[in-house]
């Protein structure tokens, strides 16, 4: 079968940050993550900034390490498509 | 086969192939099942735990699993060397990540069970409150999915060993890595959803 242009061969260093850069990236958020988490931060910013930092990590994983980033835009959308619903029931789950 | 045939049959070709890998797609719509199916633990863990707070979330040890997911992470690290590996054709590259990410998962299911036997010890179990069932049960089919996935690698690093994959040959990996990564982006979430928010 022939291949799409959008499945492009991913270099190993797939980008400016390479797959180390990215893993060092991952390692100081989740060192970040750890540290508030055991310290202890305002309630009120807690929920929202955790969440800010985990869909970071999430989408650098996605992005460089499943390669989201070059790859066909459809995959993409395939994950993107449930988290999406993921997201709307989460909410209506917070809701007492 | 007549000229005309030729470019109907093109085209026709052309409106229904995506011109994706036919596994690799396959896959990718296997993980956007597993969003869903993890997105209703999750969705029912955010509900037990908002509605019915509980003591027991005390329990939990932050730094513990914190450790956790760093071995996750660099498992996840370890897996995208060992595609590198195999793209190259440098076997001996492939089969040590391969074996490194085996280690890595391995050592999260054991930090795991440790901590499943620790927050037993002090009375949280499966049964011993709402949170307490949610959460074995959120983290439990989590472990699953790293135990699949581990089985797996250890079922690709015997066939790196036996030269099985190579340049051109390295589709298994990949697909192998795209499954990898989903479970470790799983657990970047349920870290966050469960221990630190």
């Amino acid at each position: 079968m022939s291949q799409a242009p959008q499945e492009r061969e991913h270099s190993a260093s797939s980008g400016r940050l390479g797959y180390g850069g990215v893993f060092l990236l991952l390692a100081l958020v989740t060192a970040l993550e750890v540290w508030l988490g055991s310290v202890g931060v305002l309630r009120s910013v807690r929920t929202a900034f955790f969440l800010v930092l985990s869909l970071f990590k999430a989408g650098m994983v996605a992005a460089y390490y499943m390669h989201l980033r070059t790859d066909s835009r459809l995959y993409a959308y395939i994950l993107v498509a449930p988290a999406i619903l993921l997201f709307v029931f989460s909410i209506i789950a917070a809701v007492p | 086969m007549t000229t005309h045939s030729v470019e109907h049959s093109d085209e026709f070709r052309a409106g229904r192939e995506l011109g994706l890998n036919h596994v690799k797609l396959g896959m990718w719509l296997f993980l956007a099942s597993e969003v869903m199916f993890f997105g209703g633990l999750i969705s029912s863990f955010l509900h037990y735990k908002l509605n019915n707070p509980s003591l027991e979330s005390g329990l939990l040890d932050v730094l513990l699993v914190g450790g956790n997911t760093f071995v996750l992470l660099t498992s996840s690290y370890t897996v995208v060397m060992a595609l590198a590996a195999a793209r190259t054709g440098n076997t001996a590259g492939l089969v040590r990540n391969l074996l490194l990410t085996a280690v890595l998962g391995a050592a999260f299911l054991a930090g795991q069970g440790y901590e499943f036997a620790s927050l037993i010890r002090e009375g949280m179990t499966p049964t011993s409150s709402v949170f307490g069932s949610s959460f074995f049960t959120l983290t439990g089919f989590h472990g699953l999915h790293v135990l699949v996935g581990l089985l797996w690698a250890l079922r690709n690093l015997a066939k790196a060993l036996r030269g099985g994959f190579g340049e051109g040959r390295a589709l298994g990996v990949e697909i192998f890595g795209l499954y990898w990564h989903f479970v470790d982006i799983v657990w970047i979430v349920l870290f966050t959803v469960i221990y630190l928010i």
